[in-house]
């Protein structure tokens, strides 16, 4: 398409039959471009000329598919006398800047505009295709109008009044002058690190991370779109907003508002157009680290993706309360922003028993308290208040408004009563501080009344009679202190210590006399005499006797057959030993050993000749012998 | 050496810095005291309650605090302009005060204050059909532990241990018959005496360390179960119960009172501090 698309020419209008009496103005409506991409922006252009009156309230009609950006109305009049003729021209034209915001055919219009009190439309809506962004036709340049400059009529002239309405034909002269394609320009502030998902994601982002109670986080959820994808289509009825429970919730952008065109960004080498589709103003409840949850749509189109689910992060704020430092009386926590405060008292004077109007007004940015403390005082009766809210999105990003309370006060005492005064304490979040709004009401005089109170037939019953008087010094804090049964020792050594001492005197006490026992028995075993024989045998085979040596010899032998076999040989005769021994299970050479070795030395203990010790340690060698022997079980 | 004089040095240091700062925070409490005061005996209810509340949150706790706090509570109740959860407030400044207070003339009047609170309580929970209960009393077991201080109690177990030693002592090494049978009655009596001791130490360190409780300071504080759901059928809680608090989950707490044991919201109570 070349030059100025005149997509649309009505000079056919709908009068309605009460305007028949003045002349059917002209109107024309046309638009720059009849096929754009998303994102891009159309003009259409309304002209109304009449000869009554001067068209007025011009209204572009239905925009589906798009939204209107910007308007630019331009009134002109003309009056020419020819002949003594008189001609009025009344033109009047708009151009309305509308937005493409999705792909298909739409209808737009019919612009509609107001001439002497009666509003005249056009025939027929002009038809509008929009494509996917950077597949439209190139844009044509803004169409020059030279004439404007040298013209005095303007863009109307009397002598050519069809001037402007057949434009096509200054475009065609343009032709050879078309630009090149306008390029898109990326915000990198949009750009992510990968794109979420193919085609088309959603993107959350929060202002701010770290917060106090009540502080605004404004909450924006972004839509790419994939400009070289055909065909995206949400799934209208499958789309879940955020939730964030732990937060009051305002929305910033109005319900009816279409996605807002945000810009371009460039995401892994690919350009995507990048919608605001939902902003919020969110007020955190309570401190801790606060979620908000994500935010998804299902996929129609593409329908390679069809189902598809999108969601936006799960996003966390941190949430803190103010600090306590320098926090005035009064302050609810919550009350956060910047707030200012009016009040007004009407009537300054009022008869006992009577009531003034209290009129105030909290204004400001933030979270708007809804309720404010009135300074309660006797005789002074504060009614509950009627609130009116004007409340919203202030800029971009901003919620606040007003909200007025309008008190009635009923004044039971006479005379001049100070009402006090109202004060908002709050936290600015930008100045990192403690501030208060703070009104004062100012005095009411309250004329004694002969029908005060004291009149009443039915006396008011007194609410918590005899309360005590306040005290006016502080007591101090008891210091916290430790505690005996906080310690092991006190429950060690204060409790347990004395049953446990006498639980071990019993218990040493038993444990004695069984190691005792114990020691006794173990004194006066066989092994033991065994080995205190052996012990004497060998120190008297050292010694230079030889009838002590085999005497200790025998009673060595002796005591092993008792230790080892369980037997007693001493008393035995000739082979009884032997028996005695075989009979306990010793082995018969074993037996007739410890037999001959106790009959050596019994004879030569009792030898009339003269001992040899020499001879006796040898037997106390052959003994050990024996000894090993029966201790080795034979 | 150098180390040596570095320490000190230091800690010259960090006294000097925190020094102000401490000396402006008992400055602060004393000017908000002062304030409060000064606005409850002008009548100003709202400026003193603020005053006071504003005393709290710099974790200021003192009986008396705590007590001109429920009066100021009291005070806007009585002039006519009663923001619902004062009565609770009220009695939660009361009883915090008897609590903590060693001085018997202000546990006295804290708890004459307090009894007026819940007897305009239940004043209203009759007119509204309502149960009127509004202090069941503490269990058996807790008003036994109560009835000395812990420390009295561990003093009490020690000695008690100490006699039953003795006793069993006597009795087992003593040659004479009658010295036998006094360690024994000795030990008989002081045996049950040390058990009773012992438990009621254990429980009062037991409530010292883990029991919080706290008033129930609005007049809607329907019992629920965990999710929030309100019992079907039950009424709220009383305003200016004292509740023992068992659990806190989210924006709820369990609470105790009396025999029956729910959800309520937190933002319904107000804990009572402790003295230790």
């Amino acid at each position: 398409m070349r030059g100025l698309v005149v997509a649309f020419v009505s000079v056919l209008l709908l009068a309605p039959r009460a305007a028949s009496a003045q002349t059917v103005p002209q109107l024309t409506v046309q638009v720059d471009q009849d096929t754009v991409g998303v994102g891009d922006v159309v003009t259409l252009e309304m002209t109304a000329q009449s000869g009554d009156a001067m068209p007025s309230d011009p209204r572009p009609g239905a925009t589906p598919g798009f939204v209107v950006r910007g308007q630019n109305a331009s009134p002109t009049q003309t009056h020419i006398a020819i002949n003594g003729v008189r001609i009025d021209r009344f033109g009047l034209t708009v151009d309305w800047a509308l937005q493409a915001q999705r792909v298909g055919t739409f209808a737009v219009g019919p612009a509609s505009v107001v001439v002497g009190g009666v509003r005249y439309a056009a025939r027929a809506p002009l038809t509008l295709h929009v494509v996917p962004a950077g597949q439209a036709p190139h844009r044509a340049p803004p169409q020059a109008q030279p004439q404007q400059g040298f013209d005095p009529f303007g863009a109307f002239s009397p002598f050519d009044a069809w001037k402007g309405l057949i434009q096509g034909f200054q475009g065609q002269q343009q032709d050879d002058q078309q630009p090149p394609a306008p390029s898109i320009t990326t915000d990198p502030k949009l750009a992510l690190a990968a794109p979420r998902g193919a085609y088309y994601f959603l993107h959350a982002t929060v202002d701010k991370t770290s917060v106090v109670v009540g502080e605004q986080v404004t909450f924006s959820v972004y839509e790419y779109i994939d400009a070289g994808a055909m065909s995206i289509q949400v799934d209208d009825e499958d789309v879940h907003d955020a939730t964030a429970a732990d937060f009051v919730k305002h929305p910033l952008l109005r319900d009816d508002q279409d996605a807002l065109l945000s810009g371009y960004a460039q995401i892994a080498g690919r350009t995507w157009i990048v919608k605001l589709v939902r902003r919020w103003a969110l007020f955190p409840l309570r401190a801790g680290d606060l979620t908000i949850g994500p935010m998804s749509v299902s996929l129609l189109r593409p329908r390679t993706q069809m189902g598809a689910k999108r969601a936006t992060e799960t996003l966390r704020v941190h949430v803190t309360e103010p600090p306590v430092a320098g926090r005035p009386p009064g302050y609810a926590l919550g009350d956060v922003g910047h707030f200012a405060l009016t009040a007004q008292v009407s009537p300054n004077a009022v008869d006992q028993g009577g009531a003034v109007g209290v009129h105030v007004e909290l204004s400001g940015t933030g979270n708007v308290p809804s309720a404010i403390t009135t300074p309660a005082r006797e005789g002074v009766e504060w009614l509950a208040p009627e609130v009116h809210d004007n409340l919203g999105a202030i800029g971009h990003d901003t919620y606040g408004g007003k909200r007025t309370f309008d008190y009635v006060v009923r004044l039971e005492r006479a005379g001049d009563v100070d009402l006090g005064e109202l004060a908002v304490p709050f936290w600015d979040p930008e100045q990192k501080r403690y501030d208060v709004a703070r009104a004062t009401l100012g005095a009411v005089h309250v004329a004694p009344s002969g029908a005060a109170p004291t009149a009443s037939a039915d006396p008011v019953e007194e609410t918590l009679p005899g309360l005590p008087p306040p005290r006016d010094a502080l007591e101090g804090m008891r210091a916290p202190r430790a505690h005996p049964d906080d310690s092991l020792v006190f429950w060690l050594l204060g409790v347990g210590a004395w049953p446990m001492a006498f639980g071990l005197a019993v218990g040493g006490r038993a444990a004695g006399r069984r190691v005792a026992g114990a020691w006794r028995s173990r004194k006066t075993s066989p092994a033991a005499e065994l080995r205190e024989r052996v012990a004497a045998a060998e120190a008297a085979c050292q010694g230079n006797d030889p009838r002590a040596a085999d005497a200790a010899v025998m009673r060595a032998l002796e005591a092993a057959s008792v230790a080892h076999a369980g037997v007693s040989v001493r008393g035995a005769i000739g082979d009884e030993v032997v028996d005695r021994l075989a009979g306990a299970g010793v082995a018969r050479d074993a037996a007739m050993r410890l037999a001959e070795l106790l009959r050596e030395c019994e004879a030569a203990r009792f030898a009339p000749d003269a001992a040899d010790v020499v001879a006796a340690r040898d037997r106390w060698i052959r003994a050990q012998g024996v000894l090993r022997q029966l201790a080795k079980g034979g | 050496m150098a180390r040596r004089r570095l320490l000190p040095a230091c800690v010259c240091l960090v006294f000097a810095l925190l020094a102000p700062a401490l000396a402006r925070a008992d400055g602060d409490a004393a000017r908000l005291f002062a304030q409060g005061t000064k606005a409850l005996h002008d009548g100003r209810a709202a400026d003193a309650i603020g005053a006071f509340e504003a005393l709290a949150d710099r974790g200021v706790v003192d009986p008396v605090a705590s007590y001109d706090r429920g009066l100021a509570y009291a005070m806007r109740v009585r002039i006519g302009a009663e923001v619902p959860g004062d009565l609770g407030r009220a009695a939660q400044g009361f009883a915090e005060a008897r609590d903590l207070s060693r001085d018997p003339g202000l546990v006295d009047d804290a708890s004459r204050a307090l009894a007026l609170v819940r007897s305009e309580v239940a004043r209203r929970r009759t007119r509204a059909g309502e149960p009127v209960e509004v202090d069941p009393g503490r269990s058996l077991a807790r008003t036994v532990a109560g009835l000395l201080g812990e420390d009295t109690w561990s003093v009490l177990a020690a000695v008690s241990s100490a006699l039953l030693a003795l006793g069993l002592f006597v009795r087992w090494l003593s040659g004479a018959a009658r010295v036998r049978v006094g360690g024994a009655i000795a030990a008989g009596v002081t045996a049950p005496v040390l058990a009773v001791a012992t438990t009621m130490t254990l429980a009062a360190r037991h409530d010292r360390l883990t029991l919080r409780e706290a008033i129930v300071v609005s007049a809607d504080a329907r019992p629920s179960d965990e999710r929030g759901i309100t019992v079907p059928g039950a009424t709220p809680l009383p305003e200016a119960a004292r509740v023992e608090v068992l659990d806190t989950h989210d924006a709820q707490s369990r609470v105790r009172f009396g025999k029956i044991a729910a959800w309520v919201p937190s933002a319904d109570l107000r804990p009572l501090a402790r003295a230790d």
